[in-house]
């Protein structure tokens, strides 16, 4: 594989690209062969980057993309187009991430035009999930996500929306959003708990909202308890259940040995993720910062 | 006569008390000490005998009024000596602790080793149940990774179930666009048609304007 050889010829394709499209923008040129010339145009521009990607120089790709994309604009193939666009978020994803996203926006809003939601929001998520690690912006990420589960709500794939609000939700709540994320996590939670595919999974929803109840105060997560027990009689056999009035015990004794004597038990038996770690240190630290003010 | 008995009687019951205390002690001794031990027991064994032969003498010289409660004493006596004789020739041949203790190496405290028991046995339950808490946090991994699989069917039978749909709108309009371009073709038909007939006809009308110019002439 000679890829500078590759490397070479796709700039040689894009200039002759460039030439044929300015050509074409004269009136002769326009009247007498200008849309095949325009279209030929594309199609070597999309080679041009196609040799790029091969010679895995992303940036010159992604450019070379975006102008085929340009094109088809103007030809008026929106479904190319956005095809396009798409080709060349792709290519800046590994490169350039504003770049990328600029792009993934532009193909998005295609998309929403021609009515093709689902599409739009499994983009949707590409760009937040950007976001989330190149760019670390968590509020456009919010954002995005939130968009993205619309859009699949109004396509009645809810199994994709409740992803999507499940992703809000921890962000949410790790921002201190918790009403947000509680509502949602409930709103999941008694959606998933009536379909026999998903109620094994409603527990850990129950859970995780008890968890955001229990931050903010520590009455409401004892009737959110006890209002989730009514609403979804397995989740008071569940471990997690357990653990939670363990912990609501302790909270009340201000007991922090009592509590961490519990977290541990639980974390023996299944290992508690990350974001529940964050979550339990912060209630943990509650009691103490009672424990101190008593003090 | 009937004091006589009495020290027979007396001479009995000490002889076959060393007896006894003798044949106990036989099987926990060994080699040298035991064979000496078994002669010893062998001679009182016969002086016992001989005591009983004179006891019966006496009992028979007795009047017979007198005779029978003697008779029942010299009975039991009999009796007595007769197990003595099976015991000692059980203790000849009995195993003792001693021998086993010997055997195996263990000390004459028992307690020793009912104490390694016991810690092997706890040692054994906390394995047991090691592996158990093992197991379960196995049991509590599948249904996790179980639950991840279930929500990933779940969105595959919705996107599944919308392809399907599109997949019967693309036919729909399959169907229709073959219908349109159809009904394209019969029209390109007809104008082709038309254009032939409009053709003939302006043909026809040149060559009769030439031909009645030509007649006119």
């Amino acid at each position: 594989m000679d890829n500078s050889g590759k490397e070479k010829e796709a700039i040689q394709l894009m200039a002759d690209a460039d030439k044929k499209v300015k050509t074409s923008g004269s009136f002769l040129g326009g009247m007498f062969g200008g849309p095949h010339k325009v279209e030929e145009a594309c199609e070597m521009y999309c080679r041009a980057a196609n040799m790029f990607k091969m010679a895995k120089n992303w940036n010159a790709a992604g450019n070379a993309f975006c102008q085929a994309a340009r094109i088809h604009m103007q030809l008026q193939n929106k479904h190319d187009s956005a095809t396009s666009f798409i080709d060349a978020g792709n290519a800046f994803k590994k490169a350039d991430p504003n770049e990328a996203i600029k792009c993934l926006n532009a193909a998005v809003d295609i998309y929403t035009d021609m009515g093709r939601f689902t599409i739009a929001a499994k983009h949707h998520i590409t760009i937040a999930e950007i976001y989330e690690s190149e760019l670390v912006d968590i509020e456009k990420a919010i954002a995005h996500y939130e968009q993205a589960a619309d859009y699949y709500k109004g396509e009645e794939s809810n199994s994709s929306a409740n992803k999507c609000l499940l992703k809000v939700g921890a962000y949410a709540a790790q921002l201190e959003q918790y009403a947000k994320a509680i509502e949602i996590y409930e709103q999941v939670g008694s959606s998933t708990m009536d379909n026999p595919l998903l109620k094994y999974s409603a527990k850990e929803y129950f859970f995780k909202a008890s968890l955001c109840h229990f931050i903010v105060d520590e009455l409401n997560a004892k009737l959110a308890v006890e209002k989730y027990e009514e609403m979804f009689p397995a989740f008071s056999d569940s471990r997690e259940c357990k653990l939670l009035k363990k912990l609501l015990d302790a909270h009340e004794e201000q007991n922090c040995e009592a509590f961490t004597e519990a977290i541990k038990e639980f974390d023996s038996i299944s290992r508690l993720d990350q974001w529940q770690t964050t979550m339990l240190l912060r209630i943990k630290k509650t009691i103490q910062g009672d424990e101190g003010d008593l003090k | 006569m009937s004091s006589n008995f009495e020290a027979y009687e007396q001479d009995f019951g000490t002889l076959t008390a060393e007896i006894t205390n003798k044949i106990g002690r036989i099987p926990k001794l060994g080699g040298e000490e035991k064979t000496q031990l078994v002669l010893n027991v062998d001679k009182q064994l016969e002086e016992v005998r001989e005591l009983m032969e004179q006891m019966d003498l006496e009992v028979r010289e007795l009047p017979i009024q007198s005779r029978g409660m003697y008779q029942s004493r010299l009975k039991s006596y009999k009796g007595e000596m007769e197990k003595l004789e099976k015991d000692f020739k059980r203790s000849r041949i009995a195993y003792s602790d001693e021998v086993r203790n010997e055997l195996l190496g263990e000390d004459a405290g028992s307690s020793e080793s009912q104490r390694a028991h016991l810690l092997d046995n706890t040692e054994k339950l906390e394995r047991s149940s090691r592996r158990l808490e093992a197991g379960y946090q196995i049991a509590v991994e599948t249904e996790q990774v179980g639950q991840e699989i279930l929500a990933n069917l779940h969105t595959d039978r919705e996107k599944i179930q919308r392809s399907r749909d599109r997949l019967r709108e693309t036919d729909a309009n399959l169907g229709k666009s073959s219908r349109i371009l159809t009904g394209m073709l019969r029209r390109i038909i007809q104008n082709r048609v038309l254009v032939f007939v409009l053709g003939a006809i302006i043909l026809i009308t040149i060559i009769l304007a030439i031909y009645f110019n030509v007649r006119g002439r």
